[in-house]
């Protein structure tokens, strides 16, 4: 800031050499790594890449294209063609073993319609040929699709009428943030307003516990939930000592449970920027607001609360960014129900191993929160612009 | 009626924030194995039976020895980018600060399956130095912040001061700011070692399980079956968690007289 002006000519190589390093780094094993999981939810598959001459036969040429396909099946090695089987198989059940079958012998067969036909009845049925030629292209938007609830039409345009799931989960996710996000800042309020307004003693045990609870591993806060919550656990156990009870309430793998720990989690991340803003206020303007006749309530509501709306701002942006994305605490202490997108990411990738769906979920993701901080970042701007304080 | 509904709100908030740790850490030295109160009597032999299972200690190590490398290579990325960009005019400044801080933003599922395909196919998926580098990416730009904080807030006339005693830009680098600018790192540093000792997602898909480390070890111990162990090393974590705030106290501390 201060030293920019008086830096001529040298520090621009100096810059160049200290930056090489991060930025290769960067470079190699951040962006190319983000880049590849994008090309991932729009790849094709082994489907894009082992049928090329076939890709490019004419169409309306029925023997061209027999003589295509065989030529694209002479080329593979087994595992390629168990894999184009596979692909195509997911698109019109029983192609697997018509594929296999007629590319292990496709060095046999006479390169034309007839022959195929021969080998095989089911190739003068049009549907296995429409399934190859819709499904040839190196990329495709069926993963988008799926995720979206659209179909891919005949002529490979998306429209209406798909599984709408994956369309209720980020429904999901989303009112799970901004329900979190409402209550987080709820709590943080008062604690954010404690540590810039009460007496320093306090202020300062109420900061020290923020913070230790900031610096506290996000899994040891969610592990003491899950035993606070469960069925046996201590929450249970006090209300059924109390009497207030009479049988254990169901407060884990629910959305209560859910909300409870993520908020927990996420309070630091809302009170330290609403703290910093509050500390800013001067106290002298309570007193003036006071002494001009209005009440404590009407102080804090006219003259106190508007200043503090850009830190609340922040920290709702905050919270609700690290909300849609979180993984290890809803998937401890909500149900079935209440799993939000990032549960439905690392399923595919742990468990059914299908990168498409995963990469393009996380891809979606991603989108939604680059628009909420391209938001931030044009309100914070338009603010600076304006004349407000940025 | 104002103070009631202000020390309501406080208390009630902050029992919300404090109590949940508070009363569940301590049941790691409970004799029994049900996680509740009133504790059978204390004891510690949960804490025997976690440093005599292979499966705790090997993760321990691993952890221990990724959040070093990630340490070190977050601070060299994070360390010298920020210092690259300070001499960098404003508008690339502006990009690049944005390049470096983004790994904070992208949610770490995202980052996940990002690391957990580009790195399978370089062959380091489940590596030692997988886990290093994908930790470093998510400790560098908590490194840079701290070091551009600490590199903006020089007093420019210390710089200024040794360039007319006839110091060369290169000298008063090395001589003057970067040792002023010590501060930021070593709190750089420890948050990068933190971030990675903490880390679960970006783990979770990229540890094999030779490889796993400790907060892997705890969440699959979570969905697993919940035992008094589980409260032992949760309680660990949470120690060697404060034992490093506290270090960062201490060293900022020590930083605070030379400035003044």
């Amino acid at each position: 800031m201060h030293a920019s002006p008086r830096r001529p000519g040298g520090a621009r190589l100096a810059a160049l050499v200290l930056l090489v390093l991060p930025l290769a780094i960067y470079s190699f094993l951040y962006l190319m790594p983000i880049g590849s999981m994008v090309a991932l939810s729009v790849d094709n598959g082994e489907l894009g890449r082992s049928l090329v001459a076939f890709r490019d036969a004419d169409r309306s040429d029925a023997n061209a294209r027999a003589a295509a396909l065989l030529t694209d099946m002479r080329a593979m090695d087994a595992g390629t063609q168990g894999a184009t089987a596979r692909g195509l198989n997911q698109n019109l059940a029983g192609f697997r073993s018509l594929f296999l079958n007629t590319a292990r012998k496709s060095g046999d067969i006479e390169p034309t319609m007839a022959g195929l036909v021969a080998f095989d009845p089911r190739w003068a049925e049009e549907q296995y040929w429409q399934v190859m030629e819709r499904n040839t292209a190196p990329f495709t938007l069926r993963h988008f699709g799926q995720a979206t609830g659209l179909v891919l039409d005949d002529n490979g345009r998306l429209t209406a009428g798909g599984d709408d799931i994956y369309v209720q989960i980020m429904w999901r996710t989303l009112v799970i943030a901004v329900q979190v996000m409402f209550v987080t800042l709820l709590i943080s309020y008062p604690l954010a307003y404690a540590v810039a307004n009460a007496r320093p003693r306090f202020a300062a045990f109420v900061l020290v516990a923020v913070l230790l609870s900031f610096w506290t591993s996000i899994l040891v806060r969610t592990t003491a939930w899950v035993i606070l919550l469960q069925t046996s656990g201590l929450v249970n156990a006090f209300l059924l000592w109390t009497g207030a009870i009479a049988e254990p309430l169901q407060l884990i793998f629910n959305r209560f449970g859910a909300i409870v720990s993520m908020t927990h989690v996420l309070l630091p991340f809302a009170i330290i920027p609403m703290m910093n803003v509050m500390r800013t206020i001067p106290k002298s303007q309570a007193d003036a607001s006071r002494s001009l006749g209005a009440g404590p309530i009407e102080t804090f509501l006219r003259v106190y609360f508007p200043q503090t709306i850009r830190g609340v701002a922040v920290a709702a942006g905050t919270v609700f960014i690290l909300a849609l994305g979180f993984y290890i605490t809803p998937s401890l202490t909500g149900g079935p129900r209440d799993q939000m997108v990032s549960f439905y990411i690392a399923a595919f990738v742990k468990e059914s191993l299908n990168w498409g769906m995963a990469s393009a979920l996380s891809v979606l993701l991603l989108g939604a929160v680059l628009v909420i901080v391209a938001i931030y970042g044009a309100a914070r701007w338009a603010m600076a612009r304006s004349g407000g304080r940025a | 009626m104002s103070r009631v509904i202000f020390w309501g709100s406080v208390l009630l908030a902050l029992a919300f924030l404090i109590v949940p740790l508070v009363l569940v850490l301590p049941l790691a030295f409970n004799e029994g194995s049900f996680l509740t109160y009133p504790m059978d009597g204390f004891s510690l032999k949960w804490f025997a039976e976690i440093f005599t299972h292979g499966q705790w200690t090997r993760a321990f190590w691993n952890s221990l020895r990724i959040a070093f490398g990630a340490m070190i290579a977050g601070v060299l990325i994070g360390g010298l980018a920020a210092t690259g960009v300070m001499l960098t005019g404003r508008a690339l400044q502006i990009v690049l600060t944005g390049l470096f801080v983004s790994p904070l933003v992208v949610p770490s599922i995202v980052v996940g399956v990002a690391f957990a395909y580009a790195f399978g196919r370089m062959g380091l998926s489940g590596s030692y130095w997988g886990l290093v580098l994908a930790h470093a990416i998510l400790g560098a730009p908590l490194v840079f912040l701290s070091v551009m904080t600490s590199l903006r807030g020089l007093d420019p006339d210390l710089d200024l001061a040794a360039a007319s005693l006839g110091a060369s830009r290169s000298h008063r680098f090395w001589h003057v700011t970067l040792p002023l600018a010590a501060p930021g790192f070593l709190a750089g540093a420890l948050f990068a070692f933190t971030t990675s000792f903490d880390e679960v997602v970006v783990a979770l898909f990229l540890a094999s399980p030779e490889s796993t480390t400790l907060p892997v070890a705890l969440f699959a111990g979570l969905r697993d079956r919940l035992q008094p162990t589980i409260v032992v090393v949760a309680l660990l974590l949470s120690l060697i968690s404060f034992a490093l705030l506290w270090l960062m106290w201490w060293l900022q501390s020590l930083g605070r007289p030379q400035k003044h």
